[in-house]
């Protein structure tokens, strides 16, 4: 049974001759503990997808089942629930509040959640040991490095024990040792059972993923399971305009513990009949 | 709910952060509770010292004034001239069965001089039993009797006494109104003042004997301003009051220009401008409350807007529309209430500095600081939850996007 199932999802922004489609009639179902990159060019739709699997949006057309729930068409308080419950968000931002310490920011989705103080503070504290900055609990965002926000950031995400974790572009704004950092905590998570979702544009990364998604203009265009560890292969036939900021970015993610694949196996993905648009524009 | 402490910690340090834009908030609050607090403090201190006097001046005594005199509570210049009150009235009111004392209070015009001229003074023509209708007693010498053979002599207000001679204790000194020549027989100790009450008068008075007031041939008649009368015991204060009133009635042949005043009546014919003043200015102290409220939301809608990624990144990690609506309001509310408790302190220093500086003695009402405070709690409230309910119900997503 899929933990995430989107049917025939379509995304419209603006209106008139301005209308953008952002998704386009996707399809998608996810099953628990399963680890995917999704990939595509700038503009393809890929963090609008997710934030209408985080319950962030909400589809302008299809259905989507969350659990077998039907949640596209939830109230505002429901989803709030729900997020609260079941997802955890990390932004390439980080997006921890600037004038909570660490600590404070980790325990935000507890005291939302209700849990006394005391409680929510331990808790917290614990989860921060876990992604290894239990002695950077009392610092303010502005004083720690942008790994070390994104991993408070990961522990604010993973405090209320969620299934699901969403992550747009979590290494965007890190280095390699950062992304590396971000992406063995993730994998480490991903080893716990949980699901996770993140967006890149570096093809390193898909080492980490079970699975990788490549989008193009609103549209999932291919879907390919991969193994831990290897790189997957359309990615790394560099089919689509992969935005490359850096040599750091191509080293990102290499673990020293992971191999390099020995062969490589070009699927082609314009090859493909592309699946004939249907905008309901 | 517990993720309240978490509010109002937030709270706290929003309001650290935007520490001049908080207190520029608070300002119309501040003003507005700290003015109700003061004023109302000041007016029922003047209130508690007018019902003090009247119960030590004037206990027992009705005050009959002429209607069209009734404005001497303003003070010593504006007495008018003309008085409905005549000295047949006087003779009716002593022969009253319960009456102890009756006294004429005339006022005449003219300058008193001694070793100097007292332009302040103001001559009161009255009879022997003044001093213990008012309860007053002596500093010096005696007060005129009834029985008095030299009766061109006169007792000095406590300030006249100053005004008009040189000397501490000027009895037996000489002065001169209208061509006579009086022999102040007495001083009159220093009457408690008040603002509003008819005290001032009395320390300023140069008093005569109506009888030497007769013998000039000056015509009391017209300026009979007041007739005090002392009753023998509490119990016939009604019944005395009553009387005169019909004694007075058949007088004037049937006409209502006069009244009758009881002694708390007094008190409050004195206090009357004064809670006109009080509530006038805690009118205005209301409209600057509502200022205040304004100038919060106006702050809060402010805030908001500035916040908007703030408040997606909250909804993001699971925020109700509740919770962040009860964060604003909180925060509005904070700021409303330490505006509160600012003017709260405000207004006891500026009680404590008008107790130690001048006559007043304003009064410190709990009941008034209370309501004070949870006035401004409910303007923090009310005012905040417009920017509130517009903080909760924006889209995650779109206040995200927010940067
Ligand atoms: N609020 C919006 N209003 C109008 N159009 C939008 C809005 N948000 C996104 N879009 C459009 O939807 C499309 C998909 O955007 P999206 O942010 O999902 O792309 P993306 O794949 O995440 O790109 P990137 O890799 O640059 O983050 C884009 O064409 C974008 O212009
Ligand atoms: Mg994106």
């Amino acid at each position: 049974m899929a933990l995430i199932k989107l049917e025939d999802v379509s995304k419209l922004y603006g209106f008139g001759d301005a209308t953008t489609l952002a998704l386009d009639e996707v399809s998608l179902s996810i099953d628990k503990g399963e680890f995917v990159a999704v990939m595509g060019p700038s503009g393809c739709g890929k963090s609008t997808l997710l934030n209408v699997m985080g319950l962030l949006d909400k589809p302008t057309h299809g259905t989507y089942k969350l659990n077998n729930r039907l949640v596209d068409r939830l109230s505002q308080n429901r989803a709030a629930k729900l997020r609260r419950d079941t997802i955890g968000f990390i932004f390439q931002s980080y997006n921890l509040l600037p004038r909570l310490t660490v600590l404070e920011n980790v325990a935000l989705p507890l005291a939302y959640k209700g849990v006394g103080v005391t409680k929510r503070l331990k808790t917290a504290s614990s989860m921060l040991e876990r992604v290894g900055m239990q002695n950077r609990e009392y610092f303010y965002p502005y004083q720690l490095s942008g790994g070390q926000i994104q991993c408070a950031a990961i522990a604010r995400a993973l405090v209320n024990e969620p299934s699901i974790i969403i992550a747009d572009e979590p290494t965007g704004n890190l280095d390699s040792m950062g992304s590396r950092l971000v992406m063995e905590l993730l994998s480490e998570i991903h080893k716990m059972g949980n699901t996770v979702i993140f967006v890149t544009h570096n093809p390193e990364l898909t080492r980490y993923a079970t699975r990788v998604v490549y989008m193009h203009d609103g549209m999932v265009i291919q879907d390919e399971k991969t193994s831990l560890g290897e790189v997957a292969k359309t990615a790394k036939k560099r089919l689509y305009t992969i935005p490359k900021k850096s040599v750091e970015d191509d080293l990102a993610g290499v673990s020293l513990l992971m191999k390099l694949p020995k062969k490589e196996e070009g699927i082609d993905a314009s090859s493909k009949k592309r699946r004939k648009r249907r905008g309901r524009s | 709910m517990s993720w309240r402490t978490g509010h109002i910690h937030t709270a706290i340090v929003t309001m650290r952060v935007n520490r001049w834009r908080s207190i520029l908030t608070m300002f119309g609050i501040i003003v507005g509770v700290a003015s109700v607090i003061i004023i109302i403090g000041i007016s029922q201190g003047v209130k508690a010292n007018i019902t003090n006097q009247v119960n030590v001046y004037s206990k027992n005594v009705i005050t009959v004034t002429s209607k069209a005199a009734s404005l001497s509570s303003f003070g010593v210049s504006s007495v008018p001239a003309v008085s409905t009150l005549t000295n047949q009235d006087v003779k009716s009111i002593g022969k009253i069965k319960g009456v102890k004392y009756t006294v004429p209070m005339v006022i005449l015009s003219g300058i008193t001089s001694g070793d100097k001229n007292y332009k302040d003074g103001v001559v009161i023509a009255t009879n022997a039993y003044l001093p213990k209708v008012l309860n007053q007693s002596l500093a010096f010498g005696s007060f005129f009797s009834a029985t008095d053979t030299n009766q061109f002599s006169a007792v000095l207000g406590y300030n006249a006494a100053q005004g008009l001679f040189n000397e501490q204790i000027p009895l037996g000194f000489s002065l001169n109104w209208r061509g006579e020549q009086f022999i102040v027989d007495g001083v009159l100790n220093n009457f408690k003042v008040t603002p509003f009450s008819n005290n001032t008068i009395y320390n300023h008075a140069i008093f005569i004997s109506t009888k030497a007031a007769d013998q000039m041939k000056l015509d009391s008649n017209n300026s009979i301003f007041q007739i005090l009368v002392r009753v023998n015991n509490a119990k016939q204060l009604t019944t005395v009051d009553k009387e005169i009133s019909n004694v007075l009635q058949q007088n004037h042949g049937g006409q209502d220009n006069f009244s009758v005043l009881m002694p708390s009546q007094v008190a409050k014919n004195n206090t009357g401008i004064l809670n006109l003043l009080a509530e006038l200015t805690i009118g205005i102290a209301i409209i600057s409350l509502f200022v205040g409220g304004v100038g919060i939301m106006n702050v809060m809608l402010v805030s908001v807007t500035e916040r908007m990624h703030e408040i997606g990144i909250r909804k993001a990690i699971g925020a109700s529309n509740r919770q962040i609506m009860s964060q604003f309001i909180i925060e509005a509310t904070s700021v409303s209430v330490a505006g509160g408790i600012i003017g709260i302190i405000l207004a006891l220093i500026v009680d404590g500095l008008l107790n130690l500086s001048t006559s007043l003695t304003p009064t410190i009402n709990w009941q008034i600081i209370v309501i004070s405070a949870v006035v401004s709690m409910l303007i923090g409230i009310v005012f905040g939850s417009v920017p509130a309910i517009r903080a909760a119900g924006k889209e995650p997503i779109e206040a995200l996007r927010n940067e």
